[in-house]
């Protein structure tokens, strides 16, 4: 366990689901017909292979570089000499405190891929409000008429500014019944 | 040529085209002014607009959104401390300490007149180098294409960020996912999945606005949290003085011409040019120890060294079709959707569109510098707009860019897809300008590779046969080692890092 955790680092990580990504790379490549390869003639996964190759040799130099591990000795030798832009001490926590406090970013994520999700059928201008509202609110802003006021402003300028300024087709969603 | 220019003058001349330019400088000096939103991102958001415009009026708008932010980053440096662009970070040693002196007049002002001269030698040089660089290289073979791009990814790649490996992979990432769709050669369909929506491949500004756009609001709300809210200092009375002027003369000359040098290699950029020029100015100038003291030197030479490079910057874009970076690499790729394919015959096929893009940029040079000179201040309180009511309208705004494109819903979830692995790359130091620029350049990077080889019958060989590909081999190849070699010089690194914070 204590061997495993002295050589297991975050880049070591990221080199194997490198690895294991270009491995994919390739194998998919593997799988396109062979009625495409014309013989003697480049076919459609020369350049592929050559990616998926270079890919791989670099994440797995990721896996196996000593750069990480040299460089946490180093901070492990000489913890004094590091007292510029000192990283907040975040210990080493469960998963669910860590999501706990880091709920504001996790809900910003969600709002943001909740909107590209359901905007095409919601459709913008009731989307948009939504998003607006949920996104100042989360940045600070707390006072309701502050924020309701100014994402009905920012929606309504948008929609019109792009659907009429710029011909960008906007869905109406399910406003679309009310203005028919 | 002079036909040329004054033809191009008569486009660039034109209402609608003039008005644009005032536009893109306006929107330019505005994001150049505001932390954290950037040129690549803005780029990419205003990709879908320039569709409908003819593709002179396109390029006048790009170009000068892009000088124009070169040109506002100083603003928020000088008077703020806070670089508007990762370009700007050296203005802001002796910037900032002369505001605090109560020069922030003269600061702002040498900053002005050195970008505008600089910006007017890099188009100046543009004007007589671009064409025969072009010429030149009309003797390329695709196997001296597929170096060059080799050599431009390369130079990006060892440029920027702080792990030549994390690089190459952000590279290989991108130029793998520009092989997703149907192969135009063969019809065969790769990487699709099965998915229809994929066989048009995945557009990069799916990709950039994604990645740039969304991770950067995502960021800035988090800096918002912790709030850091900077003390704006005023200027007073924007004016420079006959003697301070005649002193950084020599600077501003030196920092555009290092400037225009660096900004001319793909990869280097504005943000490596100001650190090279700084460095350089501290072992030539005359009493290197005032410099960082608040020495009117400190402004002028950087600010000139980033304009010029960012004029420079366009030289291998418009010759060669190969970007230097984010910003470049988001140009390039709408001039790709506007049917005009940059490189060797740019000069002769679109040379209108060209030279009236030259002559824009004398124009907008002279804009920038009457727009910015009495509305300075106000530029600076631009600044105050809280980001809690910016950053939304800027994800609204990134999210129609996205949708106008083929309003496709696959489009939205991708842009997501790359907001999130964005997030996480920037997080871990893996830059993601190199991707963008591997994404743009994979459709032709691979038709360069494949025709070559058919002329080589299948051998790999061709590459090293050809001297002056091998030439640019081997250059990528000592890129690469550049970092490790360079390793002790903390400068070097130092830039290194900034270009990938602030993309």
């Amino acid at each position: 366990m204590d061997t495993l955790k002295r050589v297991a680092t975050r880049t070591r990580a990221e080199g194997l689901v490198i690895l294991l990504v270009a491995l994919g790379y390739l194998w998919e490549a593997h799988n396109v017909p062979e009625f495409y390869q014309v013989p003697g003639v480049p076919g459609p996964t020369t350049f592929p292979r050559l990616l998926g190759i270079v890919f791989a040799m670099a994440g797995l130099w990721l896996l196996v570089s000593p750069q990480d591990v040299r460089a946490r000795k180093k901070a492990a030798g000489a913890p004094a000499t590091a007292p510029a832009p000192a990283p907040p001490p975040v210990a080493r926590r469960g998963f669910l405190s860590r999501v706990a406090t880091g709920w504001h970013f996790f809900t910003m994520w969600a709002v943001i891929l909740g909107y590209l999700w359901v905007m095409p059928d919601l459709g913008f201008p009731v989307a948009t409000f939504l998003l607006l509202i949920a996104f100042i609110f989360l940045l600070g802003e707390t006072r309701w008429h502050v924020v309701t006021g100014l994402a009905a402003a920012a929606t309504i300028l948008i929609y019109v500014s792009f659907k009429l300024g710029l011909n960008v087709r906007l869905p109406l969603g399910i406003l679309g019944a009310w203005f028919k | 040529m002079f036909e040329h220019l004054l033809n191009g003058f008569a486009v660039a001349l034109l209402p609608t085209n003039l008005l644009i330019a005032l536009a893109g400088c306006l929107v330019g000096t505005l994001i150049g002014v505001l932390p954290g939103l950037g040129p690549t991102a803005t780029l990419a958001m205003l990709i879908p607009l320039v569709f409908s415009m003819p593709p002179a009026t396109a390029m006048i708008l790009l170009t000068s959104v892009y000088y124009g932010s070169m040109y506002g980053g100083s603003t928020t440096s000088i008077l703020v401390n806070i670089p508007g662009e990762s370009a700007s970070v050296i203005t802001t040693i002796d910037g900032h300490k002369m505001a605090m002196q109560g020069r922030a007049g003269p600061a702002l002002a040498i900053a002005a007149i050195g970008s505008f001269i600089a910006g007017s030698f890099s188009v100046l040089m543009l004007t007589f180098v671009g064409a025969p660089i072009a010429a030149y290289s009309l003797h390329f073979g695709p196997a001296e294409f597929f170096a060059l791009m080799v050599f431009g990814l390369c130079t990006v790649a060892s440029l920027t960020g702080t792990n030549v490996a994390k690089s190459v992979i952000t590279t290989c990432f991108g130029l793998m996912i520009a092989t997703v769709g149907i192969d135009l050669v063969s019809g065969a369909a790769r990487y699709t999945f099965g998915n229809p929506f994929l066989q048009d491949g995945i557009d990069f500004v799916v990709v950039a606005i994604g990645m740039f756009a969304f991770t950067e609001v995502i960021v800035t709300a988090r800096e918002v949290r912790d709030g850091v809210r900077a003390e704006i200092v005023k200027a007073e009375k924007i004016w420079v003085e006959w003697k301070d002027f005649v002193y950084s003369l020599p600077s501003i000359l030196r920092g555009t011409f290092f400037g225009f040098l660096v900004g001319m290699l793909p990869g280097a950029g504005a943000t490596l040019s100001t650190f090279i020029a700084y460095n350089l100015e501290k072992r030539i100038c005359q009493h290197p120890e005032r410099l960082g003291t608040g020495d009117i030197r400190g402004v002028a030479n950087p600010e000139s060294a980033n304009n010029s490079a960012s004029g420079a910057s366009l030289v291998p874009l418009l010759t060669l079709g190969l970007p230097g970076g984010g910003a470049t690499a988001v140009m390039l790729g709408a001039l790709m959707m506007l049917d005009i394919t940059p490189g060797p015959l740019m000069f002769q096929k679109h040379g209108a569109m060209i030279w009236a893009l030259i002559a824009s940029m004398y124009v907008g040079n002279a804009l920038l510098l009457l727009l910015n000179w009495p509305l300075v201040n106000l530029f600076a309180r631009v600044m105050s707009v809280p980001a809690k009511f910016l950053m939304p309208i800027v994800l609204v705004i990134s999210t129609i860019g996205v949708w106008s494109l083929s309003y496709s819903e696959v489009d939205l979830i991708l842009t997501g897809g790359a907001g999130l692995v964005g997030y996480y790359l920037r997080k871990n130091k893996y830059p993601i300008e190199p991707l963008i620029l591997g994404l743009i350049l994979g459709g032709r990077m691979e038709q360069a590779y494949r025709q070559a080889l058919i002329i080589s019958r299948g051998s790999n060989w061709i590459f090293l046969e050809h001297p002056i590909s091998l030439a640019l081999l081997i250059a990528a190849a000592l890129f690469l080692l550049l970092p490790t070699i360079l390793k002790k010089s903390k400068q070097f690194m130092a830039a290194r890092e900034t270009s990938v914070e602030a993309a």
